[in-house]
């Protein structure tokens, strides 16, 4: 980013930042400073990319004029700890509303791809067109600034992801990658492709420890234009550490923000993978497509079981303190480390396993690592695969695909196989279509085309706001279980005041295991790019932003009927949950007027500007 | 006094302050002193039966307290932090 403050310190049209716009078909590379518009242009991700969206006219996927947005917050390679984000965004494959328009949607990864693609002169690259053979982008740092390369890609053709970022490793030195799996190369077939992106462990070790942009299938997007992965090569720029932000940086190391993430002999709580033990309590989690039995094998999944048979190692990204890597090695008959196996965090734990109705921590371990290898968003596939396995035990005279039953590795492993390689395209295009085709909608767990992350919808009304995700754009799904509140009053306030703020991190680069406070947020940008702004103007940006994206579903067609949820979670409560059911269908209309009265004035006010 | 640090969970419902100094004792006065300054903390940091809230989790200068240590004493320099047990995402 460039800035040229005269006077004024908070003015967004002192700051360009810097683009290059690439068409894939003509192979013309434009690179250009573009002034600021607004402060969600200053913090980035899908607070700008969102405003390039908005400006087109897209009514399917795949096609060349659905740009793939490839950009950084404005703290992504800042010394602000996990400041490592890139964001993939662009009209989605998967998230469409019922009228079959696609939605806009982003996703986002961690690691030293950003921090790379930001030290070669750019904050933010747009892919238009398509190519007309499969290529790969070289994008370097050059003296006289970004210099893009196109490089035919066949040697990657058919490789996975691990393998393609390893066969860039070995001939490009200081660079990190994005890449996309076979599940990418398949777009046709698998909507639900993800983006993998190395990291220096992977990078050095040769373990498979990518870290991924998973939702909303911009892998497939990635896929469909053609391009098999992006180097990213630059020397590192680290700025020397300010003394303000070391203070920001220790407090999001060792403060209460990350302890969630940490393990417990440096103060944590052992990772998201120790979500199962406080969900349990209340039978939320997720078993057997989202229907949880009440018979405690989910706690054969916890962590103080499986730990003894494995070792789990906790591994960071790129200058991160917080270690939130809970990664999963084979255990040695001395008790030393073997090879790595899987990384655990609860929902790709969850989804492809619990809730596939397999209890075993070393078959869930080949499922997420097979997953991961691929190519695909383990959250939308592993709901995927529960929804077909509980339409086979309710048909067991007409099972659909593979005929997989909840339990069934193999033939789960199967469906994961064939999902990636086109065998079994109605799982690799999600469970909304899937459910559509068959007829059975109400068990088919997600809202607006994107599958549930492993949340029970029967304890969570505000998954059909969330933009991006169930878990990672809307602060509600875990409310029930931290305070138990199931008046109308609260869910609406929780929707519309508290729960949307949860994508702040998304627009400036940092990840939200970090915790970093608002104060901090604010900091940050002041002493790393020299801007100034309030808490109250950045919560302000970050709402019109998430606005905006209310907004921009509008414009692709989504109605109150896209903003609901299953049907059996109205009509078929589960009794073994440990509350109550409380979302019934009267409950959630009243609850929808409240949130829209708040959010229609709010877009009616974004579709102005 | 004592110090409470808070995650943004319960900084977003009083202002943004992330930190909360209070007079007390023990580690249970602490938090009813947050409490009665912040009453809107208090489903966060108290079951309905008046117990702490068991998806809460306790730490007194990095150490974890189990739920039947919100008795410990605390002085003058003593952190405590109070962090929900659930949280998801995938870095």
């Amino acid at each position: 980013m460039r800035t040229s403050f005269n006077g004024s310190r908070s003015d967004p049209r002192a700051i360009a930042y810097a683009r290059a716009t690439i068409d894939l078909a003509s192979r013309d590379v434009r690179i250009e400073d573009v002034p600021c518009r607004n402060l969600e242009d200053v913090l980035g991700g899908f607070g700008r990319s969102f405003q390039i969206l908005a400006e087109r006219t897209i009514t399917h996927a795949f096609t060349p004029d659905n740009p793939l947005i490839v950009n950084t917050g404005v703290l992504t390679a800042s010394n602000v700890m996990t400041g490592l984000r890139t964001y993939f965004s662009a009209y989605s494959p998967l998230k469409v509303s019922n009228k079959g328009l696609p939605a806009a949607i982003w996703s986002a990864g961690s690691c030293k791809f950003g921090p790379k693609l930001k030290w070669t002169g750019l904050d933010e690259v747009i892919l238009e067109g398509r190519a007309d053979v499969p290529v790969y982008l070289v994008i370097r740092h050059g003296e006289q600034g970004p210099r893009i390369a196109f490089e035919p890609a066949g040697d990657l053709l058919g490789l996975t992801c691990h393998e393609k970022i390893m066969w860039l490793r070995d001939r490009y030195a200081d660079a990190h990658f994005a890449a996309i799996g076979p599940a990418g190369e398949h777009y046709e077939d698998c909507y639900m492709a993800s983006v993998a992106l190395s990291t220096e462990n992977q990078l050095r070790s040769g373990d498979d420890k990518c870290r991924w942009a998973g939702r909303g299938g911009m892998g497939a997007i990635m896929g469909y234009k053609r391009v098999l992965a992006i180097v990213a090569q630059a020397p590192d720029r680290i700025a020397k550490l300010k003394p303000e932000i070391r203070d920001i940086n220790k407090v999001a190391s060792t403060g209460p923000g990350s302890r969630k993430f940490r393990e417990k002999e440096k103060g944590g709580l052992g990772g998201t993978w120790s979500n199962y033990e406080p969900l349990e309590k209340f039978h939320f989690v997720p078993q057997n497509n989202f229907r949880p039995t009440g018979d405690g094998k989910p706690e054969l999944m916890f962590r103080d079981h499986v730990q003894p048979q494995f070792v789990v190692k906790a591994e960071s990204c790129f200058r991160c303190g917080i270690n939130c890597h809970k990664n999963v090695y084979e255990k040695n008959a001395d008790g030393t480390r073997g090879a790595f196996l899987a990384k655990f965090d609860y929902e790709p734990v969850n989804l492809l396993s619990t809730n596939i109705g397999i209890h075993d921590p070393r078959k869930a371990a080949t499922l997420i690592s097979l997953v991961d290898r691929l190519g695909m968003d383990n959250i939308s596939l592993g709901t995927t695969i529960s929804y077909v396995m509980d339409y086979n035990e309710r048909h067991p005279d007409a099972p659909i695909l593979n005929g997989a039953r909840f339990g069934d590795f193999d033939k789960a492993r199967e469906l994961i196989e064939g999902a990636a390689n086109g065998q079994f395209p109605e799982v690799g295009r999600g469970v909304k279509r899937l459910s559509e085709q068959l007829g059975e909608t109400g068990y088919a767990m997600h809202c607006k085309g994107l599958e549930f992350p492993a949340y029970q919808p029967d304890t969570n009304p505000g998954y059909p706001w969330a933009i991006a995700g169930g878990h990672m754009s809307m602060a509600t799904y875990m409310a029930l279980a931290l305070e138990g509140n199931t008046s109308l009053d609260y869910w609406a306030t929780l929707i519309t005041e508290r729960g949307l703020y949860f994508v702040r991190d998304d627009l400036l680069g940092l990840c939200k295991f970090a915790g970093v406070t608002g104060d901090h947020a604010v900091e940050g940008l002041k002493h790393e790019i020299g801007f100034e702004v309030t808490p109250a103007e950045l919560q302000a940006a970050v709402r019109r932003a998430f606005v905006r994206a209310l907004w921009l579903e509008r414009k692709q067609g989504y109605d109150r009927s896209d903003y609901t949820l299953p049907s059996e979670v109205f009509d078929r409560p589960n009794p073994n949950l440990g509350v109550p059911p409380f979302v019934t269908r009267e409950f959630f209309s009243q609850l929808s007027d409240r949130v829209w009265a708040v959010f229609d004035r709010e877009i009616d006010e974004i579709a102005k500007t | 006094m004592p110090r409470i640090r808070l995650t943004n969970l319960f900084a977003e419902r009083i202002g943004g302050v992330n930190a909360v100094d209070v007079p007390a004792t023990t580690v249970e006065s602490a938090l009813r002193a947050l409490t009665d300054r912040h009453p809107s903390l208090t489903p966060l940091v108290w079951a309905k039966d008046g117990a702490l809230n068991p998806v809460m989790v306790m730490f007194l200068n990095d150490r974890q307290l189990a739920a039947a240590e919100i008795g410990t004493p605390v002085g003058p320099g003593d952190e405590i932090d109070l962090v929900p047990a659930i949280e998801g995402g995938c870095s």
